[in-house]
């Protein structure tokens, strides 16, 4: 019963941290249509810059907010001085987006090395406490993550449903000429759009490298998990990314505690079934 | 494809072609001998891809995963099972061709960036199965011991010659069967699916099979060049079946040019050789193959068979125009 519990507890919170990723990747997408390979090394390197902040200031927020700034960077120079230049061929960006992401890796090995490296869990968030319906003892970091998860998800979904720029956005994602011809700036939105993507992404590198090993190979762990959570939850959505997020994490949890030597191929199931009976994902439009 | 060639350049390349590869082992050394076995096998793997993004305008990230699954069954099926030598080739082969039917019925459905991404986690997936399913593939450090069998008397293994000559008569056999696939009334659908899906299931055609056994072929092609690079190099870990290793087969194939199945081998060609030249320069081996790579795919996506063919073409062109008009009209 400890086991079953300690599964489902882990699971939400591996669900927490592939939403936070997953969601600046879904962002990027149902505005650009760009599936951007390029994130889970957006993922690496924001790690990495949060750990050195850390080492250097000592404050775990400012970590989460340099890396997070310096990756919306790196990722508005690759949508202004790559992307822009294939628009309009998804699949050129698309691979544009890989050979960067090769980059990006490479640069981390150099920069940081081979050596697998953690983040230490900030004094206010380590330590353990006590779940009261279903008793047991839990860190309070993971707890946190699964807080901000719900912070962030909240956050998006009443930027894009209620501000001018997240109503701007989704019409652009239904009708880019009209909106363009409205007078509004599509391509500038886009980068930024893109930018946000890839704060997201860094931000969530500081928070996932603080609880996992951060190291040169889980730059593409973290965006084969990523993909998979957008192939079940549909492209674009965010509720399917809350979805998705939620029956991959679940599924790596269980599965890496019963059947530990197929605990990543385990997660082939939810995708053939979904594949095979929705192909656009749970909550994913029609492919156009 | 080459219409516009005059006809006697086709069969004298050919001969020429077969006459320096038949005699490849006597005109040069071991090494050049081992690297062409390399680019031999590689180029499989390429040309699998290649046969995807040329025939029906997808781009595969999982072909390494049917090159890795043939590869690792052959040697599962030697070192474990010591099964005798027909048997763990054709079964690596068979189950290869099994999991892409399975896969394939996932796969086909996507188009363009989908599919691009659906194989990547496919891919990936066997990936993580080849790492983390310990007891039978022996995690990240692989299997090793794998022994090229002897044939009609001759062992592959102890003589680079004999293997040499095994596989150029496999890689040929695969060569002729996917130029005759491409020229069969197969191939012409294909380029119809390709080229108008909702055209060619207005005809009638089963568009959805026609994808499905695409995909299968594609993935035996790659499956032989697995078998091979098995026996090879006598070794088999998870980083065959890796995202590396796709990338790696995507590049060589942008390299020479991905419509065609001498581009497959020109680019593989390049790519190893540039593999041993720039580790032998620097570490940044990967850094420099992701410029090259970012490069190509800004200013020559076509690759170089496919720049080179633009470059011949507009330089006929100005010939004919130059010889008939006797002036300089083109433009530079």
């Amino acid at each position: 019963m400890f086991l079953v519990k300690m599964c489902i507890l882990n699971g939400f919170t591996l669900a927490a941290l592939l939403f936070i990723v997953a969601s600046g990747l879904t962002l990027s997408f149902s505005l650009m249509r760009v599936v951007n390979l390029s994130h889970g090394a957006f993922y690496l390197a924001g790690g990495f810059v949060g750990l050195s902040v850390l080492n250097a200031s000592g404050s775990w927020l400012l970590a989460i907010g340099v890396a997070g700034i310096a990756i919306a960077v790196l990722a508005l120079v690759e949508e202004r001085f790559f992307l822009r230049w294939a628009r309009g061929n998804d699949l050129i960006e698309t691979l544009v987006s890989l050979s960067i992401a090769i980059i990006i890796g490479d640069l981390v090995l150099v920069i940081w090395g081979g050596y697998p490296k953690t983040i230490k869990i900030p004094e206010m968030l380590s330590g353990a406490v006590e779940i009261p319906i279903l008793v047991v003892y839990y860190p309070v970091y993971r707890l946190f993550m699964l807080a901000m998860a719900l912070v962030l998800g909240g956050g998006l979904w009443l930027f894009l449903k209620k501000t001018n720029l997240g109503i701007t956005i989704r019409a652009g994602v239904d009708n880019f000429n009209m909106v363009a011809a409205l007078g509004f700036n599509v391509k500038r939105i886009f980068t930024m759009v893109f930018a946000l993507s890839g704060f997201l992404a860094g931000a969530a590198g500081v928070v996932g490298g603080t609880l996992m090993m951060l190291v040169v190979g889980e730059d593409w762990r973290i965006l084969t998990l990523t993909l998979i959570v957008i192939i079940i939850g549909g492209l674009g959505s965010l509720i399917g990314t809350a979805v998705g997020a939620l029956i991959t994490g679940l599924a790596y949890s269980f599965a890496t505690a019963y059947i530990p030597e197929f605990s990543l191929f385990i997660l082939f199931l939810p995708v053939a079934v979904i594949l095979s009976i929705r192909p656009q994902g749970l909550f994913g439009k029609e492919a156009a | 494809m080459n219409g516009s060639d005059p006809r006697l350049i086709k069969p004298v390349l050919a001969s020429v072609l077969t006459v320096l590869l038949l005699s490849l082992p006597w005109l040069t050394s071991d090494y050049f001998v081992m690297m062409t076995i390399r680019i031999m096998y590689f180029g499989l793997l390429t040309m699998s891809l290649c046969y995807l993004a040329g025939e029906l305008g997808l781009v595969s990230l999982m072909q390494a995963a049917f090159f890795g699954i043939a590869g690792y069954f052959v040697a599962i099926l030697q070192t474990r099972y010591s099964l005798p030598f027909p048997i763990p080739p054709l079964a690596g082969i068979g189950v290869a061709v099994l999991a892409a039917g399975l896969f394939g019925l996932l796969a086909i459905k996507a188009k363009g960036v989908y599919f691009l991404m659906l194989t990547l986690v496919l891919g990936q997936l066997v990936w993580a199965l080849a790492s983390q399913w310990a007891s039978m593939t022996k995690g990240d450090s692989g299997i090793t011991g794998i022994y090229a069998p002897v044939l009609f008397g001759f062992s592959a293994e102890k003589s680079k010659t004999v293997f040499y000559f095994f596989q150029l008569f496999a890689f040929s056999g695969v060569v002729w069967f996917l130029a005759a696939l491409k020229r069969s009334p197969f191939g012409l659908m294909l380029r119809g699916v390709r080229d108008s899906e909702t055209r060619m299931a207005m005809l009638g055609y089963p568009v959805m099979l026609l994808r499905y056994l695409a995909f299968i072929f594609a993935a035996l092609v790659a499956a032989v060049g697995g078998v091979f690079f098995a026996y090879f190099t006598g070794l088999i870990n998870p980083h065959s079946v890796s995202l590396t290793a796709n990338v790696e087969a995507l590049m060589a194939s942008i390299l020479g040019g991905i419509n065609t199945l001498f581009g497959a081998v020109l680019g593989t060609g390049i790519l190893k050789t540039l593999d041993v030249v720039l580790s032998g320069v620097t570490e940044r081996y990967v850094l420099v193959m992701g410029v090259m790579f970012l490069v190509i795919i800004m200013f020559a996506p076509k690759g170089i068979a496919g720049s080179a063919r633009q470059i011949w073409e507009a330089y006929k062109g100005k010939m004919l125009s130059f010889l008939a008009l006797g002036n300089k009209t083109a433009k530079p």
